[in-house]
């Protein structure tokens, strides 16, 4: 079987004005990938870090943040690193339409768990499988 | 575009409850991880640390209303387990700690921990296995 293998150095940033649910989140992904995690409490200054010392890999944002909120902050970043992969969770319905219409790849409805920010590294960090690995396993 | 978490109809917003039985969730994942010998890292160890001390809070909080649940004071709406649930946790993060600091248990020790675990599941629910989390066994 192939070893597992994630993103080299992955960059991950969390933002949330809520520092409980921000912790929480910021504690599972640190644990998820051993790697440092960046944490905002505002939209703000995430966007001026990202500007000055790069894109992350993942960003994982609340929809309802001060200064620039989740969905603006999704277009601004989808515009400059399409490559960057935009989780923007949400305790309102509605905005999940809005956060497809901006090009967030993944909509994570509240209350969500420990499991779903798990599904989250599984997708988007944990290196895909190269091609011709199937044949080799079977 | 992925959706994960709760369905439409009942999202709302996350209630200090929630953190809470998330964050054991997520130290019973890693006592798990320990025992079945998943490498562990300096981020890792931080962040055993960081939830440990955490759930032992908030666990000792619940402990005093569980028991006081248990006199004659009113229900307050709250997490509705009984007192040795929270002792169980306590001790769970008082195991988490050592093995994060790098102090190795010994193979009772170990058992102690995995018939705490059990426990401890026993009252909360998983829907994922140790073994699906493959990112878990990249240091």
């Amino acid at each position: 079987m192939r070893e597992v293998a994630i993103i080299a150095n992955v960059k991950i940033a969390v933002i949330d004005e809520d520092v409980v649910v921000r912790d929480f989140v910021v504690s599972t992904l640190m644990y998820s990938v051993n790697r440092n995690i960046l944490a905002f409490d505002n939209g703000f200054d995430a966007w001026i870090h990202f500007e000055e010392s790069g894109f992350p890999d993942v960003v994982v944002a609340d929809v309802n943040l001060q200064e620039i909120d989740g969905l603006t902050l999704t277009s601004r970043i989808k515009k400059i690193q399409p490559k960057t992969i935009v989780a923007l969770f949400s305790d309102a319905p509605q905005n999940e339409i809005a956060a497809r219409e901006h090009g967030a790849d993944v909509f994570m409805a509240k209350p969500f768990g420990v499991n779903d920010l798990f599904n989250l590294i599984q997708t988007f960090v944990v290196e895909p499988e190269p091609p011709g690995d199937d044949a080799a396993d079977a | 575009m992925l959706r994960f978490g709760t369905k439409s109809e009942f999202m709302r917003e996350m209630e200090l409850d929630d953190i809470f039985l998330s964050r054991l969730q997520l130290l019973v994942i890693m006592a798990k991880a320990y025992l079945n010998q998943y490498p562990l890292g300096e981020y890792r160890q931080r962040s055993i640390l960081e939830n440990a001390a955490l759930v032992q809070i908030d666990a000792a909080g619940l402990a005093e209303e569980a028991s006081a649940r248990e006199t004659d004071e009113p229900d307050s709406g709250s997490l509705d387990y009984d007192p040795v649930f929270y002792q169980r946790i306590k001790l769970l993060t008082v195991m988490a700690e050592a093995f994060a600091k790098g102090h190795a248990l010994e193979d009772h020790k170990q058992e102690a921990l995995a018939h705490n675990l059990e426990s401890i599941c026993e009252a909360i629910t998983f829907r994922k296995k140790l073994s699906e989390m493959q990112f878990l066994k990249v240091a």
